[in-house]
């Protein structure tokens, strides 16, 4: 049962993560079309990374949450941890399409075609793929312990995969370019600093809104719950 | 661990002789397997492009699309007349009817595996007798990786709505990595380089058996429950 007072207080909360996230994105719009100077060689396109990697990192972030989640339902059987990973799951893989979408933009002036089989195009793919199918997964079964049990199991099992598939594609091709904020010289040398200082600013903005996303997310399924016990209780008992 | 044992036999066997009564599962990957060999023996010009880059990959696609047949079958047979529920009552470990459909589904794999190389080595020109066990080598770690993988999702998916489906949308994916791993390995095999030249690749094929195993055996308890 939800505590009124409890639910005020979430509000609040929640507004004040609207506002966060609201100035997080003006600031970095404006640091992505105003105060970055363009990159020489790739020209005004190369603008889509500050979306492009924030999305990545956004991904790979709720996708570990899936994980950390999975394993705490399976531990402590409590329908809390089994909203988290759902919620977390569905936002992994809209900002892993945003990542498959932005990736072509960018790839298409700069390597002369949409898509090519290097390694971390393959693996967000494959990545994608697994989780598309984790939120089929859930609508295969009823809701109820079975659901979330299973949808867990499958949490853990493609979380672990990661490793493998990254390694196995490393050793099968890749063209992509090698990671430019932290490099062997140390972090943020491979890049000019007003681009990494809009970078920084793009990743926070896309993490609050991530944040922002989930609690949306667990309040409307936690209300859904609600209704259904209220359903049960006053509609089918009388 | 000697009861373990026992338990495990006791359902492998129930599985032989289940196949040995009826005889469906096998014939049916077996000519499946053939098919998809023929299908791509079609669809490939074989003249233009040499037997030995394609071929490994044409092999292990017919092996894993069969050895989908053979694990959707495994935990679906249980489902008919309650046959699952009854494994679950009997007074062992969850891990013992993981276990035992995980050899079970391998070694039907594997005989199936041994029927269509030589078919294999006859359509594709392909000498694979000088290279014989280290490829059996690739194809023990490549089916071990498989089944330990497949058992447990085929447990989890023969009870979802549409779950003849559901078990190669579930299972393909989360394989690419062995897939490479296994398909590189078996090409290599056959230009005649030693195994001792892909130990990257042996190495990830190895930890991905060890883990899932692990894993699975962690987690059957939660979809083995009513």
């Amino acid at each position: 049962m939800m505590n009124p007072d409890a639910v005020e207080e979430n509000q609040e909360e929640g507004n004040i993560l609207v506002w966060l996230t609201g100035l997080a994105f003006l600031a970095a719009m404006v640091a992505i079309f105003i105060y970055v100077p363009t990159e020489q060689t790739e020209g005004v396109v190369q603008r889509v990374m500050y979306f492009h990697v924030p999305s990545a990192w956004l991904s790979f972030f709720a996708f570990f949450i899936v994980f950390i989640c999975s394993i705490l339902f399976l531990w402590k059987k409590e329908r809390e941890w089994d909203i988290y990973a759902h919620a977390s799951a569905e936002i992994g893989v809209i900002f892993c399409s945003l990542v498959l979408i932005t990736g072509p933009i960018w790839a298409r002036p700069i390597w002369g075609a949409w898509w090519v089989w290097d390694a971390r195009l393959t693996s967000t793919l494959i990545l994608w793929i697994i989780y598309v199918a984790y939120l089929m997964l859930r609508t295969q079964s009823d809701a109820g312990s079975m659901r979330a049990r299973y949808a867990a199991v499958l949490g853990i099992v493609g979380f672990l995969n990661i490793p493998f598939i990254h390694f196995s594609v490393l050793w099968w091709r890749t063209f992509h370019p090698p990671p430019k904020v932290i490099t062997n010289e140390g972090i943020g040398k491979g890049m000019d600093p007003t681009m990494l200082a809009t970078l920084g600013i793009s990743l926070c903005a896309f993490t609050l809104l991530y944040f922002l996303l989930m609690g949306v997310r667990v309040r409307q399924e936690k209300l859904k719950d609600e209704i259904d016990r209220l359903k049960r209780e006053k509609l089918y008992s009388a | 661990m000697n009861l373990f044992l026992n338990q495990i036999t006791a359902i492998v066997w129930k599985d032989f002789v289940t196949e040995l009564k009826t005889r469906e599962l096998f014939s049916a990957m077996f000519i499946f397997a053939l098919l998809v060999i023929l299908i791509f023996i079609f669809s490939v010009n074989l003249s233009v492009v040499k037997a030995s880059e394609v071929g490994p990959g044409i092999l292990w696609v017919a092996f894993l699309f069969s050895g989908t047949i053979g694990l959707n079958r495994s935990f679906m047979l249980e489902q008919e007349n309650g046959c699952l529920m009854g494994l679950m009552l009997v007074p062992a470990d969850r891990t013992v009817i993981y276990f035992g459909k995980l050899i079970s589904n391998f070694i039907f794999l594997s005989i199936m595996e041994l029927f269509i190389l030589p078919l294999f080595m006859i359509f594709f020109n392909i000498d694979i007798l000088e290279h014989l066990l280290p490829l059996l080598f690739v194809i023990f770690l490549g089916t071990l990786g498989f089944c330990a993988l497949g058992t447990l999702l085929s447990s989890l998916a023969s009870n979802l709505k549409s779950r003849d489906i559901m078990l190669p949308i579930l299972l393909y994916p989360l394989l690419v990595p062995i897939v490479i791993a296994v398909v590189r390995m078996t090409g290599q095999i056959l230009n005649g380089e030693p195994l001792s030249g892909m130990m990257n690749w042996i190495g990830l094929t190895a930890s991905f058996d060890i883990i899932y195993i692990g894993v699975s055996i962690m987690t059957i308890d939660h979809i083995l429950e009513e």
